[in-house]
């Protein structure tokens, strides 16, 4: 893997990243103990993965725009909650 | 720095403060044990105060007192009139007769009350505070005090406020401690048990207070081997990291209370910060009266608006 | 330290937002290591279901109480693998009740385990880091060499022949780095190991972690000569690391450049310890400002407790804590102290040596081990700056730490 410096967001910005991935993570290990006999709960997690991907995938093309990041069709970004810092991660 | 020597005369000698008389039995102290803290004391260069049961005190006991300049602070009821009469201190155990007793000019009186018999008795208040010139309010339950109680207690002082601002406007300037100390104070005025002051109960050892000479683990020293006071800077406002940033000085700052309810002697409860600070303002209100009846009255005091009643909030923004 | 040359120990998860709430779960394990602070170890105090349940009932029930961003539930013993069912129970439960309760804490949270390694690879224990493998940490403790952990970390046996756990603990560590490369391990420093410090944090790097948390013990176990010889082992440490450059991919805890300086009390008077800010349960649920306050870890006081899951948290038994600082318990030689920066002091041992039944006396027994520290340090921090030509940095460290006299008080 190849892993290039693209850019940069601010603390904020890192911050509503970082809340959604934890919650991202956190419905996925939860869908793990969850199953359709729980009803209520297992229905109201299903559209919260939903939705929360979406938003996840939201806030990388709303940045992508705003900042301009270089980008490649095989790879994809990440960021480093500690630095704020982006890279552009390829296949070698 | 230490100052005074408290002596309970006996196992049941009145309660002044917060805690219960311990015993039931009428134990003396020993006339050789009382001599010896005296004479102990003398060479300390500490006043002495003796603490009475209500019943008689054995003769040769009142002829050692009689050796040492002394405060005598003694129960309400008694037996011995004469020297009730004599003594400094008077201490009602509950408000009983309180309002048909013969009160003396330039004399302390304490009563030790619940909460909820304070409230019951605030005409009683009202109705000696001409008679007398200091009344001292102990309050025995403190531990556990909810903030309803709290808010009644509130009520209370504040309606004691023109009582003792007519009291003063009559020219009889009357001290009730949870409501007037406050407004003369500069700094700090609190019990210092440890500090200031050091115990010898009956039984020969030191204790910090009478509060803790129900249980022997809490002895510091004997007249034997001295004074031995571990921790000793713990006792001092210095090492209080919650009252050495509060300006609630009349607050006894009781560290029997405290050992009682957070474990340190050093750390107040929440009940006795916001109880004190509960006074703390009912004195501003006080004060504020005054001077509109007599502009300029104590012009050099100032108790500040502080948006808390419990000083650790303070102290945890801070950090 | 912000230079990229060099590897520096990472603060932890949401250090200093979040909430750490300790499982004591069990009392047993399977080692009797001889460092260890808890004089109590059982066989029979284990956490039940029912006591876990309602603890958890009882935090996430009162949100207002535990404000804080983050939370790390942490689970230690003795030995808390040997209750990984239990655990892996309670784990599901607080995910989802902190889901259902649409608790702040779902979004940052982690399981936190420092463990002795030995039940690493038992099928249980995989299974749980699998499912929980983005929100865990964990953290294996091997002392270094084979003959300075089998020193201290023997099996617990009746026969009386001591035998090491090195073996059975190493094995695992492939397999526990493969899952979770950037971990670090704890290590204690008695009295007894000092000759060892230099080659088992060498062989720590060789075994592939990276990061070496390293302490001294609070208790009062130096003896003389100790200080001297500890400063040796460091300063040969010192040598390796900087002459082989392993300080470009491995950080040790002993080498900090913001020890030994003066105190800032007007900047700087907090607590070093974190007592009263965490919380620790036991198998009765009694509450704990720290799991050190626990009766088993004590040698000559009582426990304090905080509350329990019957009368919940007693916030006047917090107090003290809470308002602790440094100059209230630290006696003026310390306050004084010209190399005082990073000196610490763990809130359970100042407690169990304490004159007096308070959490306000500091004890001093590690002073001229950090004294001895400062000096090693001054000399790597030296050295390091040098050979990385890094002027500026070097005139900086020796201005912020003055020369001093760092005998022992």
């Amino acid at each position: 893997m190849m892993k290039k410096e693209v850019g940069s967001v601010t603390p904020e910005e890192r911050d509503e990243i970082q809340s959604l991935f934890e919650r991202r993570n956190g419905l996925n290990e939860l869908a793990k103990i969850l199953t359709a006999d729980n009803g209520e709960l297992y229905e109201r997690l299903v559209k919260d993965m939903g939705e929360t991907s979406s938003k996840f995938q939201n806030w990388w093309n709303c940045m992508g725009e705003k900042y301009q990041w270089e980008s490649a069709d095989n790879g994809n970004w990440e960021i480093d909650f500690d630095s704020c810092v982006i890279y552009l991660v390829t296949p070698e | 720095m230490l100052k005074y020597l408290i002596i309970p005369l006996s196992c049941n000698a009145v309660s002044f403060c917060h805690y219960d008389s311990h015993a039931n039995t009428n134990d003396f102290i020993s006339v050789d044990t009382l001599k010896k803290a005296i004479f102990w004391a003398m060479k300390e260069n500490l006043s002495v105060q003796f603490v009475y049961p209500a019943c008689d005190v054995p003769a040769d006991i009142l002829a050692a007192i009689d050796t040492v300049d002394h405060i005598d602070i003694v129960p309400s009821d008694m037996s011995d009139a004469e020297l009730r009469a004599q003594a400094d201190i008077v201490v009602f155990d509950d408000w009983n007769d309180i309002d048909r007793y013969e009160f003396s000019d330039g004399k302390a009186y304490v009563v030790r009350t619940s909460l909820a018999a304070f409230i019951d008795n605030v005409q009683t208040v009202k109705s000696v505070l001409p008679k007398l010139d200091r009344l001292n309010v102990v309050l025995t339950d403190i531990p556990g005090m909810s903030d309803v109680q709290i808010d009644s207690y509130k009520e209370s002082l504040d309606s004691l406020i023109p009582a003792v601002a007519a009291e003063y406007l009559a020219g009889h300037p009357v001290q009730l401690n949870i409501l007037s100390d406050r407004m003369v104070l500069d700094g700090m005025n609190n019990c210092n048990a440890g500090d200031e002051s050091i115990t010898l109960a009956p039984d020969g050892n030191f204790y910090i207070c009478p509060a803790f000479s129900d249980m022997q683990e809490n002895t510091v020293g004997n007249l034997q081997t001295g004074l031995d006071v571990r921790n000793p800077q713990l006792y001092k406002l210095t090492h209080a990291p919650i009252c050495r940033i509060c300006d609630a000085y009349q607050c006894k700052r009781c560290v029997w209370l405290n050992k009682q309810l957070t474990r340190e002697v050093n750390i107040p409860s929440r009940e006795q910060c916001v109880l004190a600070h509960v006074e703390r303002n009912a004195s501003k209100k006080l004060l504020e009266e005054l001077r509109k009846m007599a502009p300029g009255y104590l012009e050099d005091k100032k108790i500040e608006e502080v948006g808390y009643l419990d000083p650790f909030e303070k102290l945890i923004q801070t950090q | 330290m912000s230079e990229p040359l060099l590897k520096k120990i990472k603060d932890g998860w949401q250090s200093g937002v979040a909430k750490n709430i300790t499982f004591i779960v069990t009392k047993d394990c399977q080692l009797a290591c001889k460092y260890c602070y808890l004089v109590g170890k059982n066989g029979h105090e284990r956490m039940s279901w029912e006591t876990a349940k309602r603890a958890v009932d009882y935090i996430l029930s009162n949100e207002n109480e535990f404000p804080e961003e983050s939370v790390i539930w942490d689970f230690i013993g003795g030995e808390p693998l040997l209750e990984i069912d239990l655990i892996d129970r309670i784990c599901d439960y607080i995910k989802a009740e902190m889901y259902r309760l649409n608790h702040h804490w779902f979004n940052s949270y982690r399981f936190s385990f420092t463990t002795n390694g030995i039940n690493y690879h038992n099928q249980n224990v995989q299974h749980f880091v699998n499912k929980n493998k983005n929100h865990l940490s964990f953290a294996i403790t091997i002392d270094g060499t084979k003959k300075k952990h089998d020193l201290n970390r023997i099996w617990a046996s009746k026969d009386g022949i001591e035998r090491g756990s090195y073996d059975d603990v190493v094995k695992n560590i492939p397999l526990w780095l493969s899952q979770f490369p950037n971990s670090g391990t704890k290590v204690t420093i008695s009295s007894e190991d000092i000759p060892y410090i230099k080659e088992s944090v060498l062989h720590l790097y060789s075994l592939g972690i990276r990061e070496v948390n390293i302490n001294v013990v609070f208790e009062n176990v130096w003896k003389q000569g100790d200080d001297d010889l500890f400063e040796e082992q460091l300063l040969s440490l010192a040598d390796a690391i900087i002459d082989n450059e392993l300080y470009k991919d491995n950080a040790c805890s002993f080498f900090n450049d913001q020890i030994g300086k003066p105190l800032n009390l007007e900047g700087d008077n907090r607590n070093w310890c974190g007592a009263g800010r965490m919380l620790a349960i036991d198998a009765s649920g009694n509450f704990y400002p720290c799991n050190r306050f626990t009766q088993f870890s004590l040698r000559s006081k009582s426990a304090i407790t905080v509350g329990s899951i019957d009368t919940g948290i007693n916030h006047n038994l917090l107090r003290p804590f809470l308002a602790l600082d440094r100059t209230t318990q630290s006696p003026q030689k310390c306050i004084d102290c010209e190399v005082a920066s990073g000196c610490a002091w763990c809130q359970g041992e100042n407690y169990d040596a304490a004159d007096t039944d308070t959490i306000y006396q500091r004890s001093t027994a590690i002073c001229k081990m950090h004294k001895a520290r400062v000096r090693a340090n001054n000399y790597y921090w030296n050295k390091l700056f040098r050979k990385l030509e890094l002027e500026e940095r070097l005139k900086e460290y020796r201005e912020s730490h003055p020369q001093t006299d760092t005998k022992p008080c």
